[in-house]
């Protein structure tokens, strides 16, 4: 079995009025042994922006302190935020630097990014495990259960989404895409981007 | 075969290792001792291949210890995790990578809250309530899952741990014959004899 | 002991401070920035312009390929006064470390980071073992969403600052007492531009062309730029900073 499913899990991020939403599962397990339902594979970037990184274990951590410390220089560097589109060219760039011996992971953004007219428009991402980018309009998956998610998401999103009801939305996709998955599932967390703030919801889900 | 599970209760964690050393087919040692000292307050039971194992287990026994001598005060838990972590997500991209599996429990002594960390030999690490490597995890986590509390008095952590011991001696097809069992809580480390 | 130039014994090795707490080196290399041409920058309210003279020491060089003020990035441009060679290579420094930023952020560096980039590289060389300091003191102008257009000024010791109008080489303090005069803080690009040319024409040796002057600008884009992102076709978004055209120059001097 490929080393992506070695763990398992799943993420899902997705685009609504005003809004977005990143979702995961919480599982981590060893092929079909589960040992925690409380792994965490979603971390915050900065007040309007969430990474997450579904795959390999040991790399959602190693890339998780590694992205903690490249933002951290570039916020003291720059004296300012790192804007999720700049943040999107990171990633990338972190990923290609490991073209021939990568990181397992997926990466997936979502944030609100800031308009030069002072407003903030909604952006979501994902790449590759070598960091090849995909700006998407509506949604963006991967993980163990990408297939079952696009598939749900396909049938369930719909443009222009309220904060709400995104929420509704991308919770049923990510739930019902997780109960077809042998190596998602265990509960999941779901966080909903608004320009002022962040509403993060633990799911409970088939717990078995 | 090789089995090490462990279990936190109220303020304490309970590590059990089993104490044989396999060549091939022949038993060579049964008195081995699997679980490190790594701190006043911290323990690490470590499984895998032979040779790395002890290794790299002397290797963070005595960086912890350096750690400790440098600033007069003993890593906490959680950091230990995270450096022990790193140590083997490190290794696992170099030229030979050591397959080492740990236990990690500790007590830290600024939160007054036990740790217990599952940690593999990819550098995977999380932290949990109960954990297990080696065959005899697919008996004692669902065996944990059923009786494991969190709130339980040392008496009742040693009852559940005796559950496990007892369950894999009689399911396991090639048992190991004795487990040592270490404990970690406010007063330090000792070992447990059942 | 023998003393060449005011440093003594101390002024043969760059890093041994001299019992002043001076490293003579770097005020040499000030001395080579005072004697370089004259150039000057000024912040209006709606841009930047760094101009500079542009002198040939014989008419049979030419001059059509001689370069002061050099593009880094599209939103960057620096001219210097003092040493060419040294610009030189300042200028394909600053190139490559523009580009390396692009290619971890998808965007060209902020006018600060630049210059930062630039400076920390003219430090390098007043504490490294056998090498000189950079004999050039540089104005850096560029525009960035954070901070808007900015102007820096480089030495060779590696400080810099943020300027709303400065001057450097020959005539720098006449060209400063000028520009004090003349400044206000919401002075317009078109009157910047005439202003730059007053300034260099203080002090100006011989007859001021579009031949012997260069001339860059920093344009502030539009709320309607910003929000139109990138340009159809290109992919790219405008450049905020270009240099003027022979004809352009010559155009501001007939006024």
């Amino acid at each position: 079995m490929s080393i992506m499913q070695h763990n398992g899990g799943s993420v899902i991020a997705m685009v609504g009025k005003d809004c977005v939403a990143i979702a995961s599962d919480l599982r981590l397990g060893v092929q079909s042994l589960s040992i925690t339902s409380d792994f965490e594979k979603i971390f915050p970037v900065t007040d309007r922006l969430f990474v997450g990184l579904p795959g390999l274990a040991t790399d959602v951590t190693t890339l998780r302190e590694q992205f903690r410390y490249r933002v951290n220089m570039y916020t003291i560097k720059e004296e300012r935020e790192i804007e999720p589109q700049t943040f999107a060219q990171l990633v990338s760039s972190t990923l290609y630097e490991r073209r021939f011996g990568p990181y397992f992971i997926e990466p997936v953004m979502a944030g609100m990014q800031k308009t030069p007219a002072g407003g903030y428009a909604p952006f979501i991402a994902a790449t590759d495990l070598i960091g090849c980018l995909n700006f998407a309009k509506d949604f963006v998956v991967a993980g163990t259960a990408s297939e079952k998610l696009f598939g749900v998401a396909e049938g369930l999103w719909e443009p222009d989404l309220e904060a709400e009801d995104l929420f509704e939305t991308i919770s049923q996709t990510l739930l019902n895409a997780l109960d077809r998955d042998a190596f998602s599932g265990w509960g999941a967390v779901v966080h909903v981007i608004t320009k002022d703030k962040v509403i993060t919801r633990k799911l409970k889900g088939r717990m078995d | 075969m090789e089995t090490a599970f462990a279990l936190t209760g109220k303020g304490y964690v309970l590590l059990a290792a089993d104490t044989t050393a396999v060549h091939s087919i022949i038993k060579v040692k049964t008195d081995v001792d699997k679980i490190k000292e790594l701190s006043p307050c911290l323990l690490m039971a470590y499984s895998g291949e032979p040779g790395d194992t002890v290794q790299f287990a002397e290797y963070i026994e005595r960086n912890i210890r350096l750690y400790h001598i440098r600033n007069n005060f003993p890593l906490r838990p959680p950091s230990a995790a995270s450096w022990i972590r790193r140590s083997l997500a490190d290794s696992l991209r170099s030229r030979k990578p050591y397959s080492v599996n740990l236990l990690l429990g500790g007590y830290d002594t600024s939160t007054y809250m036990p740790h217990l960390y599952w940690m593999d030999y990819f550098g995977t690490l999380a932290e949990v309530p109960f954990a297990a490597h080696g065959y005899g995890s697919y008996f004692t986590l669902s065996l944990l899952d059923k009786y494991h509390d969190p709130e339980a008095t040392v008496e009742e952590g040693i009852a559940t741990l005796k559950r496990c011991i007892d369950e894999v001696s009689k399911r396991l097809v090639v048992s190991p014959a004795r487990f040592k069992v270490k404990i970690v809580d406010k007063d330090g480390v000792r070992e447990i004899e059942l | 002991m023998a003393s060449i130039g005011g440093g003594g014994a101390y002024s043969y090795s760059l890093t041994v401070f001299s019992p002043s707490g001076k490293l003579v080196q770097i005020e040499h290399a000030l001395a080579a920035v005072s004697s370089g041409t004259t150039s000057l920058g000024i912040k209006a309210s709606n841009g930047i312009v760094i101009a500079t003279e542009r002198k040939s020491s014989s008419i049979l060089i030419d001059d059509s390929v001689v370069e002061k003020v050099a593009v880094i990035c599209p939103n960057i441009g620096i001219v210097y006064s003092g040493m060419g060679p040294d610009f030189r290579v300042l200028v394909t420094r600053a190139r490559k470390s523009a580009q390396a930023y692009w290619k971890i952020h998808g965007d060209y560096p902020p006018t600060k980071i630049l210059t930062q980039e630039i400076a920390n590289i003219m430090q390098q060389a007043t504490h490294s073992g056998g090498v000189r300091p950079y004999g050039v003191s540089l104005l850096v102008a560029g525009w960035d969403f954070n901070r808007g257009p900015t102007l820096y000024q480089v030495d060779p010791s590696g400080s810099f600052w943020a300027w709303k109008a400065s001057a450097i080489g020959k005539n720098m303090v006449n060209a400063k007492t000028f520009l004090e005069k003349r400044y206000n803080d919401d002075i317009s690009l078109e009157d910047a531009i005439h202003t730059a040319l007053l300034t260099l024409k203080e002090g100006f040796e011989g007859q001021m062309t579009e031949k012997t002057i260069e001339i860059g600008v920093i344009t502030v884009p539009t709320q309607e730029e910003l929000e139109a992102g990138k340009i159809e076709g290109t992919g790219r978004f405008k450049p905020t900073f270009r240099k003027l055209t022979e004809e352009e120059i010559r155009d501001y001097l007939a006024l």
